[in-house]
């Protein structure tokens, strides 16, 4: 017996009734999504990815202490739906962590955030409060169970310039049939003042039927994290530290 | 070449089950079906058509077989099916005699390793829906080394022997979520469509149990549907995890602790029943909803929870073996690496939804009863 065997085991493919059967299946998951409210959310066990709501309402009042997070356009995403939320990041900023905290509480629903490592201590921390894998058929069983799911951009030492998105996971978003919603945030590594601006959902500029969508579709949330970034202006301090042209201030 | 290769290699001569009565039997029911009172009538059946009872192969009164049937899961299985009303002729092979009184299933006491015996069975049998639940996990009933070579030869006699069966119309195979494997990088929750890639012995084992089910499948042209169940836990089914998890100490990773799954044996045998009914061709998760970890399941049945981290786990499972609970690795997997699995698709294909949350199940596992002692009504030494 090899680990080879069940390699080869094909199935037949799915036909059209079954495919219809699976939207159906979906919806059922986005109202048991819609059900899950974070209030609600039980102490003393974990729940299907094993996120643990006892710790992590822990760590939400931890993380008060170090940001205190203005969230805005929470609104936009859809009550019962699973969505895809794609936010800039700095270095070292934890901007998908703080996001995915502060969004919780704004939504009262459980949000998970894409990018734990998958060894132990530091990754089964991380589960317990929220981390998925950076694995695009991780991010897409969230989605389609119609979770919150955050990721982040990849970094940017530039100030106020958002890094590559990741196409395979918006794919997944796509695959999954949810939105993609850009988001800029915004914080300073000396203050607690932060900011969590979600937009509107991210359209692919083109119609396409292959993989191109999601190539352009990445490339468009990008460029709408960059609008918004735009449209939120420089945070403010309110020390002469603002005049410095590179104080590591501002969302990028 | 093996049992399964050579069955399946010299079908169309065996008594029984040759290709002329195959190509009948086609003919019947794809050009010119005479309809399932004809087709009865033929065969000399009872026909238990009631209001909604026949199954998506539109025919009551099948003839299903049941492998595996002397243990709990095959048991309640068969005793799920004989209420079925799509159900006719029930027949059922173990080792082990069944743990409840069946009403009308007719049971064939034979070892695994009776090939020819299983083969005569079966194809007197000649069954439209073959349940193969005939698997022995790690350290359950028998250790890992003796349950991996019954089940392998189970699997090929009773798989095999079903595909010269010219009747044969679709395979349940009983699988585990355990063939997906816990590698660095695996997914959190797999669905159905994630690659096979066990890291465990049991994982290798149902991993071959879905091969040769789906290799006899394609060859003779039927469905194979695999139910990979999360680990079962029930009052009497052998399970070295619920073993592990009543002890009065229960290990866990202390730098870990990661959640993992499982589902009720009432549960799983419904599902399992429920693919037979609907002519499951692909493969399912059966994942009781909810996640628990070793930590949280220790506290919730009040026992000692004892934080391990490395090189004491080697001790813990000796002394676990000693006092009669063995941590065979798949169950060690689970505490390191955890075990969950995507059940988004299992009402959808099966229309089957767990009675009972993992929470609830382990929550159950604390309230059973332990082994009660009766006295002897008259002492006879």
């Amino acid at each position: 017996m090899t680990s080879t065997l069940g390699r080869v085991v094909n199935f037949p493919v799915r036909d059209t009734a079954t495919r219809a059967g699976a939207v159906v299946s979906r919806a059922a998951a986005d109202l048991n999504a819609s059900v899950t409210r974070l209030t609600d959310e039980q102490s003393g066990v974990v729940d299907d990815w094993g996120r643990d709501p006892a710790l992590v309402r822990a760590m939400i009042t931890a993380a008060r202490m170090r940001w205190d997070v203005t969230v805005g356009g929470d609104q936009r995403l859809a009550r019962r739906k699973g969505a895809l939320i794609v936010v800039n990041a700095r270095a070292l900023a934890l901007a998908p962590v703080f996001s995915a905290f502060a969004l919780s509480e704004a939504v009262d629903r459980p949000v998970r955030f894409v990018g734990r490592p998958d060894t132990a201590p530091v990754g089964a921390f991380v589960r317990r409060i929220g981390g998925l894998l950076d694995h695009p058929d991780e991010v897409a069983g969230a989605l389609a169970a119609g979770e919150l799911v955050i990721m982040g951009a990849e970094h940017d030492q530039r100030l106020r310039m958002v890094g590559r998105v990741d196409h395979a996971l918006v794919g997944a978003a796509v695959a999954a049939g949810v939105k993609v919603f850009p988001a800029a945030t915004a914080s300073s590594p000396i203050g607690r003042a932060a900011r969590l601006e979600i937009g509107e959902p991210s359209r692919s500029p083109r119609r396409r039927r292959g993989p191109l969508t999601e190539l352009e579709l990445a490339d468009q949330v990008g460029r709408d994290i960059g609008l918004l970034l735009a449209e939120m202006g420089d945070i403010r301090t309110g020390t002469p530290l603002d005049w410095l042209p590179l104080s590591a201030i501002g969302g990028a | 070449m093996d049992l399964t290769d050579r069955l399946i290699g010299s079908s169309g001569d065996d008594d029984g089950c040759d290709r002329e009565q195959r190509d009948r039997v086609d003919r019947d029911t794809d050009g010119h079906d005479p309809g399932p009172n004809h087709r009865h009538e033929r065969d000399g059946r009872t026909n238990h058509r009631t209001a909604g009872g026949t199954s998506v192969h539109g025919v009551a009164g099948k003839r299903v077989f049941v492998s595996g049937v002397g243990g709990e899961l095959g048991t309640t299985i068969a005793g799920l099916l004989e209420a079925e009303a799509w159900v006719g002729e029930l027949s059922g092979i173990d080792a082990d005699p069944p743990r409840h009184r069946l009403q009308r299933t007719v049971f064939h006491r034979i070892h695994p390793d009776e090939h020819d015996r299983i083969v005569e069975t079966v194809a007197k049998f000649n069954p439209h829906v073959l349940v193969h639940v005939g698997v022995w996990e790690p350290d359950a009933r028998a250790a890992p080394h003796a349950a991996a070579t019954l089940t392998d030869q189970a699997a090929t006699s009773i798989l095999g022997a079903a595909a010269e069966c010219s009747a044969l119309e679709h395979v349940v195979v009983r699988s585990g979520i355990e063939i997906y494997g816990r590698s660095r990088g695996a997914l959190t929750r797999p669905s159905e469509s994630a690659p096979v890639a066990p890291t465990s012995d049991w994982g290798h084992t149902v991993a071959a149990i879905e091969h040769t089910a789906a290799r006899v499948g394609a060859r003779v042209g039927v469905t194979v549907g695999a139910v990979r169940l999360a680990p079962v836990l029930g009052p009497h089914v052998p399970s070295p995890l619920g073993r592990l998890l009543r002890q009065p100490g229960v290990p866990f990773s202390a730098l870990a602790d990661p959640p993992f799954a499982v589902i009720e044996d009432n549960d799983a045998a419904r599902a399992v029943v429920a693919a037979a009914r609907t002519g499951l061709a692909e493969p399912v998760n059966v994942v009781a909803p909810g996640a628990i970890t070793a930590l949280q399941a220790a506290r919730r049945g009040r026992r000692v929870p004892i934080p391990l981290i490395g090189p004491e786990w080697r001790v813990a499972r000796a002394l676990s073996f000693l006092l009669g609970a063995p941590i065979p690795d798949h169950v060690s997997e689970a505490l390191h690496r955890g075990r969950l699995a995507d059940n988004g698709r299992m009402h959808e294909l099966l229309g089957f939804t767990p009675q009972h949350g993992t929470v609830d199940v382990i929550d159950r596992l604390y309230h059973w009863p332990s082994i009660i002692h009766q006295p002897a009504r008259v002492q006879v030494a």
